[in-house]
């Protein structure tokens, strides 16, 4: 009777299951991971035959299972729930936004300085963990910080600098070519306890800039962040920096190119409320969303521009397909409170190329090629440069050198992560950019069928460019290939 | 497929059940006492099951049952040279596995010796391990006539094929499921305890086995230039439990889906960690693969009367190698071997003047290092590990290893508990409190079967969706 009971009850669970993943209609974005869910393969005889189709296919149904996110959310709250939690620790204080900027004394003044050492007075004190994927989650409770851990040596970097000297090179001498590598906040609130779980980035971009021709400029975004450490210049729940940091490294640049520049008084102030960002669901933690914060952002004032937009269509291995008639439209999306894609409130997304036509007439044209960190940049430079062209450096099909003679452009700055710069992915694509001529090729067959085209994916979506993150989840200690993502490698 | 997949637990099982149903449905109206139709499905599906990972290799599979079947016939039929046919049929499941597992191997050894020989690059196909064990296993034991012989090749074809326990074993026995491959009844109660069954080795898997393989990889995946000796401990001990609740987990699952279906699989894991020795650990480990050597190499060979030494060599030698075509894990046999033969000299003699507590932290301890052998298949890592093990690491401990052992805090408790015979204890306990109130009693242990089952299988779910790390590390021996 018992034994009934159990499998009547059993069953009918399993069944309830089976119902609801196999009828309801399939997910298809997930809003914690920020990225478009897994589709259905097409079927080839080879696909077949090789095992990928039939791989696929059971991967396709656990990743766009019904309710998805539901059950990401249980399963976070559950790891989250393994922790042990002493009595006392949630009191530990935390004071990023409060505090002085202390650290400012420390650091050497940017222009044509060196770039000091940095010291941690924000967060040095703070209680961390380890949460998946390496990641370091800092502090408790409503300032929770989730940080990237940097996995690159000293020595590293080097391709990035050569990727600045090739195009002072081939730019010849009308053109100025600025290269700079933005760190990511774990340089910044990188706890001590949890030093050993990073790599500090400064070397590198010592490294980098170090190796710049004579005719390249560095531009010290690295100082200028530094210095402004106590402030909200990272977001703390995703990986990008905060629009107030891109603006203190746009400072940077400016003041390194010679050109005029505005500083936060002549911009409205916006703010996207209750913003969980893109380390929810990297770290998995749960922490992290409990721990929402204020987007932002900041619009200028006063000063007529049109932004016009190429876009470029992509297929799912993120491959260029195609490329849309220019089109006017405005250079900020503003996003609703809560929603977690507010980071691609500049331009909307990447894959475009982007043309402001500044009210500014100094006869200054800067083009940026950059990855998502640099979308925050241009928004802060319509006062500095009389045309602003923004570029991505996986989406771009023109000569680059015919688009420079083209558009008179003065200036080229290299915008991107240290880990886009570490890992040569910058240097890979933006190279060809000096010889393609321009044609949007169907594109090949990717190498070894669809698994190798998943180690080439990035998660970045339309709603949320998210570069870099599972190529570079490398947990500290590996000496010198941040770029592979050492966290997939399965034992069995 | 593997048993914690999604598509597996809501596609593949729920249409199997159906169709099976179906198929004994038919079975019964034809009033026989057969289940030719119930088998017919079951075949079917462990058919699709390895062709899911395997769509090319499964012809391999079909083909060495239908050689086994041949052979098999002639065993049984033949009055003299029974022997030579036993021998060449074992010759050649000996020689496929040896292609398709050793030969790259043998390549790259010879290689490495100087000899100049292309390296084959040949893919293991899945499982292959288990089912030319399991065919061995049929042959001779059709040759010492201890079971008949299989006339229905469709029967000898479910049997090694089953899906249940086809990729990681159970190592199953010809002779335990050839009444029930015939005849099989299956009731509530069996049922109730097969999916019972399922769902702990389920949770095992997915719950505690997938958790401590992050941490594993956090530790043991990357470059040691910063491993400090905690983190080389915390590290390897997660690994000890990952292949504890990862491989019985997957036993658990093959053995409560067989009960689902009639069949009565023997015990493959006995609490291998409450060992107190390391042969009283093998006793307990992945029993199938250890009595399968027993009985047919180390007896065979002459057991305990002749050349004991060379036999119990022999036979780790193959335990190691079974495990993988890499030189680590004949290192990880011999290494066993030689503390079976030592423990058998001196430890095993003064067992019971020793206590118990030292022994268990002995044999823990052996085990452990056991699988530091065990995990690092390039020899320079090993040793580095084993550097940073031993204490020759840059620091003793950091952040990341505490934190790895602060932040999963409840998960290693759990380890360490179900890694205990608890619910052996707590049943005998309840038992003894509610002695005398029957129906009590079964009110709790109902609830209490019921509240876990649903708990493992929701939160199973939960930790499956976006689960990243899931291959069962058996799967590819």
């Amino acid at each position: 009777m018992d034994k009934k009971i159990y499998v009547t009850l059993i069953v009918a669970v399993f069944v309830a299951f089976t119902v609801v993943f196999d009828t309801l209609p399939r997910s298809t974005y997930s809003e914690l991971e920020k990225r478009e869910l897994k589709k259905f393969p097409p079927f080839t005889a080879d696909s077949l035959k090789n095992g990928s189709f039939t791989a696929e296919v059971s991967s396709w149904f656990s990743d766009s299972e019904p309710y998805r996110d539901v059950f990401m959310a249980l399963s976070m709250k559950v790891k989250g729930l393994m922790a042990l939690t002493l009595p006392g620790e949630e009191t530990v204080r935390f004071h990023a936004s409060d505090a002085p900027a202390a650290a400012a004394d420390t650091i050497a003044e940017p222009a044509g300085g060196e770039m000091g050492e940095y010291v941690n007075n924000v967060t040095a004190d703070e209680n961390a963990k380890i949460a998946n994927a390496g990641i370091i989650v800092v502090g408790e409770g409503k300032k929770v910080r989730a940080l990237m851990a940097f996995g690159g040596g000293a020595k590293g970097g080097g391709s990035y600098a050569r990727l600045a000297n090739a195009y002072g090179r081939a730019l010849g001498s009308g053109v100025t070519v600025y290269c700079m590598a933005i760190p990511i906040a774990s340089e910044f609130y990188c706890p001590d306890k949890a030093r050993s779980a990073t790599r500090p980035q400064l070397p590198v971009i010592r490294n980098i800039y170090a190796q710049l021709d004579e005719g390249v400029k560095a531009v010290d975004a690295y100082s200028a962040l530094a210095a402004h450490a106590g402030e909200d210049i990272y977001l703390r729940t995703d990986h990008h920096w905060a629009p107030l940091g891109a603006y203190y490294a746009a400072q940077a640049f400016a003041r390194t190119a010679g050109v005029p520049f505005r500083d936060l008084k002549s911009y409205d102030r916006h703010v996207v409320r209750r913003f969980v960002g893109s380390m929810y669901g990297y770290s998995k933690d749960i922490s992290v969303k409990e721990a929402p914060e204020d987007f932002v952002y900041y619009t200028p004032r006063g000063i007529n521009y049109t932004t016009t937009y190429q876009n470029y269509t992509i297929d799912e291995h993120y491959r260029v397909t195609g490329v849309s008639k220019p089109a006017r439209g405005p250079f900020f999306y503003h996003y609703r409170d809560g929603n977690g894609g507010a980071y691609s409130t500049f331009m909307g997304s990447d894959a475009k190329l982007t043309v402001v036509k500044t009210g500014t007439a100094n006869g200054r044209r800067v083009l940026i090629i950059k990855d998502s960190f640099g979308n925050a940049l241009p928004g802060y430079l319509f006062f500095s440069f009389e045309e602003v062209h923004v570029v991505d450096f996986r989406y771009f099909k023109k000569n680059v050198k015919a688009y420079v003679r083209d558009n008179h452009i003065t200036d080229v700055l290299f915008a991107c992560n240290i880990f886009n710069a570490y890992s040569g992915a910058m240097n890979r694509n933006c190279m060809r950019f000096l010889t393609q001529d321009g044609t949007i090729t169907p594109p090949p067959p990717l190498p070894g069928g669809p698994h190798a085209a998943d180690s080439l994916k990035r998660p970045a979506s339309p709603t949320a460019p998210a570069d870099s993150l599972p190529r570079h989840h490398a947990p500290a200690r590996q000496p010198d290939s941040s770029a592979v993502a050492r966290q997939a490698v399965p034992k069995a | 497929m593997v048993f914690s997949d999604l598509f597996f637990l809501f596609v593949f099982l729920p249409a199997f059940f159906v169709c099976y149903m179906v198929g004994a449905g038919i079975d019964r109206l034809m009033r026989s006492e057969g289940n030719a139709a119930k088998n017919m499905v079951l075949v079917v599906f462990s058919l699709v099951f390895y062709a899911w990972g395997e769509p090319v290799y499964v012809l391999l599979m079909v083909a060495s049952v239908l050689l086994n079947y041949v052979v098999g016939l002639l065993i049984a039929r033949r009055r003299r040279g029974r022997r030579a046919v036993l021998v060449a049929g074992v010759v050649c499941n000996l020689a496929v596995l040896a292609t398709f597992k050793y030969l790259g191997f043998l390549a790259s050894t010879l290689l490495g010796l100087g000899v100049a020989v292309e390296v084959p690059s040949i893919a293991l196909p899945i499982g292959i391990s288990f089912y030319t064990f399991q065919a061995l296993s049929y042959l001779v034991d059709v040759y010492r006539r201890e079971e008949p012989v299989q006339r229905k090749f469709s029967d000898l074809l479910l049997y090694i094929s089953m899906f249940p326990q086809l990729i990681a074993g159970p190592i199953v026995r010809y002779g335990t499921v050839a009444r029930e491959l015939e005849r099989r009844h299956v009731s509530a109660a069996d049922f109730a305890d097969g999916a019972f069954r399922f769902l702990i080795g389920l949770g095992k898997k997915v719950i505690v086995a997938n958790q401590m393989s992050e941490i594993v990889d956090q530790f043991l995946v990357v470059g040691f230039d910063s491993l400090t000796t905690a983190g080389a401990w915390v590290g390897i001990v997660a690994f000890t439990f990952q292949i504890y609740f990862d491989f019985s987990g997957y036993s658990d699952m093959a053995i409560g889906m067989a009960r689902c279906l009639g069949f009565h699989f023997k015990e493959n894991f006995d609490h291998p960690y409450c060992c107190s020795s390391i042969t009283d650990f093998w006793r307990r480990w992945h029993i199938s693969l250890g009595s399968f050597f027993r009985d047919y190499v180390y007896i065979p060979m002459g057991g305990n009367r002749r050349h004991q030494a060379v036999n119990i060599l022999v036979v780790w030698f193959l335990t190691g190698l079974w495990h993988g075509a890499s030189w680590n894990f004949v290192t990880w046999g011999l290494y066993f071997g030689l503390i079976v033969m030592a423990e058998k000299y001196t430890l095993l003699r003064v067992k019971d003047r020793i206590p118990a507590v030292v022994l268990h932290v002995y044999s823990l301890a052996a085990v452990v290092v056991g699988w530091g052998i065990f995990y690092f298949e390039d020899f320079g890592a090993m040793l580095r590990f084993f550097h940073a093990f031993a204490g020759g690491a840059v620091a003793g401990y950091d952040f990341v290893a505490v934190s790895a052992l602060t932040d999963h805090f409840w998960l290693w408790v759990a380890a360490v508990v179900f890694s205990m015979p608890v619910r052996r204890g707590v049943s005998a306990l309840t038992a003894r409190m509610l002695s005398g109130h029957a129906v009590a009693l079964r009110g709790v242990e109902l609830t209490a079967r019921l509240t876990l089952s649903l708990a493992l299988l929701v939160l199973s779910v939960a930790l499956l969706v976006g689960a990243t790390n899931n291959a069962f590390i058996y799967t590819r021996f």
